[in-house]
């Protein structure tokens, strides 16, 4: 597919033109975005994460509601370790659900039933007084039925995700949400758009995975499609390593377990008061909400090696010791200062020798490193493109906000391939890292020359599931 | 287009429980001049809707049949003049809600609200509406209303402004954390520079609004005999209170002063507790002086809870037909009771007075006065007459002035203090602290913390949003670390500060000087720039904020955002509603100075070229 060109204004005579606004859904393992095509960030962003109460069919979907300890809440994830979905029926729940709450609305009941469609007939007339015609009532039924109805849907999905697993999201799309056209883009792509860039080599580091996509003329160059799993749920188990490494152990609570805290010398015990529930909590559930901490904590406290060299080479780890460290305090008012600790739990992005370890968590390989990712995927790419992708590396997703990466990255970069040729694009918004597929998604989305890529309900209907192969490549 | 004034200008702002509208913007700013109940009721037809209730009333052609159950049936066998309808304006027997939590449930009913909302308002041509919008609703809620503004009002210019936006513009701060509590949700927004943070927004958070705290109170209650309506009005009124977390409930053990009465008052409690100083607290509330009774409930205690329930029960006694009998009773209890006035009066005065002095909260007991609606709606089910009507409701008035229904006094103990100890300031602490560490620029995050915006007719109980402030302290707060107070980022490395006053302490500190650290410590600590640290993970995002230069951490202190304090009819109300101020404060800009120039609204020509869809671009 040749990027459309977004200066060139819609031919009048084209499909839809701007009037229908799509919706673009941007899953992943642990947020889902949605919103309106055009916009410049998507208006829904929900958890993947959800809950699960024994012995009641309703699922708990949604930051209000999966936080709150609860008597054997359970919370579960309905994707696998490789970044694919596995639990389809609740996937495609989650992302019904983040897009009803905020887009388009909830599916009502049934209109035989919610009492809107009895109109007297004074009030028939008065709205045609109004101005408001039948049809609208009529379409106000119809897509109360099938709540996507009345939009596009653009979806992305991973490089790396196999058919099957396309034609079942186009299934649900087109047959359970009743979308009237639908196309599927690789993330890769998509957040090379947000770049405004057609060619580029992405790197993208997300929640469950690392992957590194080459992008040529908005085509995906399939087997230079990298990946590992070395992505922002290693990294919190990097810093659960070294938290247990510590001398004495740190322990994580959450806040949920905290009444009030009192302030401590840095590395004293806590003196925090703690909640008692009278029922029990799942391990599931105090690990999301240890994750919310653990994402404070690198948020605030951890930071990228800048280089030069590794952290291992020669005395740069007395360089780092010998800066001043970073304190961190947990919701029970336990602090401490994180001096050269807070350089390593980052370190095995790059250097894999560098990785904290125990028994059940062995070293990364150096070929799961990002340094490693990139120099598998330019291999893998034709000789010719390896100047553009180079020139072009396009730096996104949450895991890529560690402050320093981006410089480090460019250092190895540079050490790799010497030469004036290697450029870096990270976004500065840190927004636009982050939702930078939802973003390409919505900018293409958008594009008056893109309405002949959707695949329509009709063309659905005549071909089957199998027309994703061939229609979005 | 002409111009629009001031006097034309149309504000609605819709809410599960009120809706709030005004015509006209006044030379200074007033709380909402017409306030609506959001509920209709259904009409005679399917599809019809009725701003009050209307009851059907029949005339009765000869006194026999008066308030018998055949009078029904003989009505509707007679011809259609002989009934009578009448409005009822105060009930809300039978009404529908349009919305729950903020969404709108029932879009016929809302927009029956809407139009009922407009007629009241009797607008002139050319009068531009502005529309405060919930949190909740989604995109394609937003443009069914924008149709259906412009379709039925023919109006030329249409505003839609989010609830959290208004608020600020109240408050006029760019950036704020706006918690809104309202009945049966609350909403968290970070707004920063007058810009929502969609990400991460606590929208409608369940079981955090008022109706939460009337249901634990209920819940509380319930086993003494009160009904939801009852502990409704005492959460309303000023004797429930929500205590700061740690503060003892009086009466338990280890509490101040009041502890020392309660021995002596252990005999006769209830008579302490409803004693005529103890009403000063329902003085407060703007009651009139005390009625004929003032001493009533000392007799009535005496033989206090098998007789409590029946006294809750008027509406069925009422109703039985036995209002003589209880009316009996009652004037034989007053007479009695003001014969133990008399005896135990100089005993029990002491004692009384102590116990009057004490604050709200160090009283173990307390009255209010229960306006029984319920009561009013079985007489008024009953078909009496006027002047009958008039002497029931005088009869069981408790409360002396006249008002819409007859009043009780109840009295309730310690439970009126624990209306939010169903875990409500938890569950809004925990979505404040998500919602402000959802942002993505950590840099904003200090600022937020600093700028809280706690509005909504929820947070009205008393001692609410103290309570939530010390939770929020107590908590999340982060206080400097003692190992980075000397050795840390001392800036070895930088010569001499530059000039611009950027190292100088920010007076910043207000929040947690309580907490045992030196102030001064605490001071040396935050002298320095943020740029000394890497504490942002966006280098190239503007890094002046004050924050703790040794934390990346946020709070490290929370404040409430100053209170606008130029208009005057609002400091007397409170800024519970502060989004109607905004929404004035909004229209004005949008409306008057900016005319549109910076599409602040969308007008009939916008509808017409982009059809409802359009409205997404005119937001705010």
């Amino acid at each position: 597919m040749a990027l459309p060109n977004q200066y060139a204004a819609p031919t009048a005579n084209e499909y839809g033109g701007d009037e229908v606004s799509a919706l673009v859904l941007d899953p992943g393992s642990c947020t889902i975005r949605a919103g309106f095509a055009g916009e410049d960030t998507p208006k829904s962003v929900v958890p993947t994460f959800y809950g699960v109460i024994p012995n009641e069919p309703d699922l708990l979907f949604g930051e209000n509601r999966i936080h709150n300890p609860h008597n054997g809440l359970e919370i579960r994830n309905p994707y696998g370790e490789d970044g694919l979905v596995e639990d389809w029926d609740t996937a495609a729940k989650l992302w019904e659900y983040s897009i009803t709450t905020r887009l388009t609305g909830p599916r009502a009941t049934p209109p035989n039933r919610n009492g809107l469609n009895d109109r007297s007939t004074k009030e028939r007339a008065d709205a045609q007084a109004a101005g408001i015609t039948d049809d609208v009532e009529m379409e106000e039924t119809e897509e109360m039925e099938r709540p996507l109805a009345d939009a596009p849907l653009l979806m992305s999905e991973p490089g790396w995700n196999p058919t099957k697993a396309r034609e079942k999201a186009m299934e649900i799309a087109m047959e359970d949400w009743g979308v009237p056209a639908f196309w599927s883009g690789r993330s890769g792509v998509l957040a090379a758009f947000s770049a405004g860039k057609a060619s580029a080599l992405v790197i993208d580091i997300g929640a469950s995975n690392t992957s590194v996509t080459p992008v040529s003329d908005g085509m995906i160059l399939k087997k230079g499609i990298m990946k590992s799993s070395l992505g922002g749920n290693w990294i919190s188990n990097q810093i659960r390593l070294m938290f247990s490494q510590q001398q004495p152990p740190v322990s994580i609570t959450p806040h949920y377990a905290v009444v009030t805290k009192t302030p401590v010398d840095a590395g004293a015990p806590s003196q925090a008061i703690l909640k008692k529930f009278d029922f029990t909590l799942t391990n599931s559930f105090r690990r999301l909400e240890e994750e919310r901490v653990l994402t404070e904590f690198k948020e605030s406290v951890v930071q990228v090696w800048e280089g030069p060299g590794r952290l291992s080479n020669g005395t740069n780890e007395d360089i780092a010791k010998s800066q001043p460290g970073r304190p961190f305090e947990m919701p029970d008012g336990w602090n401490q200062v994180f001096g050269v600790e807070r350089y390593r739990a980052v370190e095995g992005l790059f250097d894999a020798k560098a990785a904290y370890t125990d028994a059940e968590n062995p070293a990364p390989q150096t070929s799961q490193t990002i340094p490693g990712l990139i120099d598998a995927a330019l291999k893998a790419c034709d000789v010719d493109l390896r100047p553009i992708l180079l020139n072009n590396i396009v730096v996104v997703g949450s895991g890529s906000l560690f402050y320093g990466l981006t410089r480090r990255l460019n250092i190895e970069l540079d050490t790799m391939f010497p030469g004036p040729r290697v450029r870096l694009f990270a976004p500065g918004n840190s927004a636009e890292r982050k939702f930078a597929g939802w973003i390409g998604g919505s900018i293409l989305a958008s594009l008056g020359t893109f309405h002949q890529m959707w695949v329509s309900q009709k063309e659905y209907q005549e071909h089957g599931s199998g027309i994703v192969e061939k229609r979005c490549k | 287009m002409a111009p629009f004034k001031d006097e034309q200008i149309i504000i609605i702002a819709p809410g599960s429980q009120t809706t709030l509208a005004q015509l006209g913007l006044p030379e200074s700013f007033t709380p909402a001049r017409v306030r609506i109940r959001s509920c209709m009721f259904s009409g005679e037809k399917e599809g019809e809707w009725e701003p009050y209730k209307v009851r059907r009333k029949e005339k009765a052609p000869n006194g026999q049949e008066n308030g018998t159950a055949t009078n029904g049936q003989n009505g509707t066998d007679r011809k259609e003049e002989e009934v009578e309808y009448e409005e009822d304006f105060v009930s809300d027997e039978g009404a529908v809600w349009p919305m729950t939590e903020g969404r709108i449930t029932n879009w016929a009913c809302f927009f029956a609200l809407i139009q009922h909302v407009y007629n009241n308002l009797n607008p002139p041509f050319h009068t531009p509406i502005l529309l405060i919008s919930q949190p909740c609703w989604t995109d394609h809620d937003c443009q069914k209303l924008t149709q259906f503004f412009f379709e039925k009002f023919k109006m030329p210019a249409f505003a839609l402004m989010d609830a959290a936006t208004a608020t600020c513009y109240a408050y006029g701060v760019p950036s704020a954390t706006v918690v809104d509590v309202g009945l049966g949700k609350a909403d968290v927004t970070a707004v920063s520079e007058f810009l929502l943070h969609d990400t991460g927004r606590a929208i409608a958070v369940p079981k955090c609004g008022g109706e939460a705290m009337t249901q634990r109170l209920l819940e509380l209650l319930s086993p003494k005999g009160f009904t939801r309506e009852m502990c409704e009005q005492l959460k309303k009124s000023s004797i429930a209170e929500i205590l700061p977390p740690g503060t003892p409930l009086p009466g338990a053990s280890g509490a101040g002063g009041g502890d020392v009465t309660n021995p002596a008052a252990a005999a006769s409690t209830g008579a302490q507790g409803s004693g005529p100083n103890q009403r000063n607290t329902a003085g407060a509330m703007g009651e009139a002086p005390l009625g004929p009774g003032p001493g009533t409930e000392v007799g009535e205690e005496a033989n206090n809870d098998d007789e409590n329930e029946g006294v809750l029960d008027v509406a069925s006694i009422v109703a039985g037909g036995k209002m003589t009998e209880y009316l009996a009773r009652k004037e034989k209890e007053k007479a009695e009771k003001a014969v133990t006035k008399k005896k135990g009066a100089a005993e029990a005065s002491a004692a009384q007075q102590k116990q009057g002095k004490l604050p709200n909260w160090k009283k173990e007991r307390a009255t209010f006065l229960y306006e029984d609606h319920h009561l009013l709606d079985t007489l008024k089910g009953m078909n009496l007459s006027g002047k009958e009507m008039a002497e029931a409701q005088v009869a069981l008035d408790e409360g002396g002035q006249k008002r819409t229904a007859p009043r009780r006094e109840v009295e309730v103990g310690v439970e009126r203090f624990q209306a939010a100890t169903g875990g409500i300031i938890e569950r809004l602490a925990d979505a404040i602290y998500r919602t402000v560490s959802s942002v993505e620029q950590v840099a904003k995050r200090s600022e937020l913390w600093d700028s809280l915006i706690i509005v909504g007719n929820g947070a009205r109980v008393r001692g609410f949003k103290d309570t939530l402030i010390a939770t929020l302290n107590s908590k999340y707060i982060i206080s400097p670390s003692s190992a980075t107070i000397f050795t840390s980022e001392l800036p070895s490395n930088l010569s001499t500060p530059a000039g611009t006053g950027a190292n100088t302490p920010q007076p910043q500190l207000g929040g947690h000087t309580s907490h045992g650290v030196n102030p001064l410590l605490l001071a040396a600590t935050t002298a320095h720039n943020q740029h000394l640290t890497p504490g942002n993970a966006i280098p190239s995002v503007n890094q002046q904020q004050n924050v703790h230069s040794s934390h990346g951490q946020t709070p490290t202190s929370i404040k409430l955002a100053k209170v606008p304090e130029y208009f005057p009819e609002w400091k007397d109300v409170g800024y519970d509603e502060a989004a109607f101020l905004g929404a004035q404060v909004a229209a004005k800009v949008l409306f008057i100075v900016d005319q549109g120039l910076s599409k602040g609204f969308m007008t009939r020509t916008d509808y017409n070229d982009q059809g409802p869809t359009g409205i997404m671009e005119f937001k705010l």
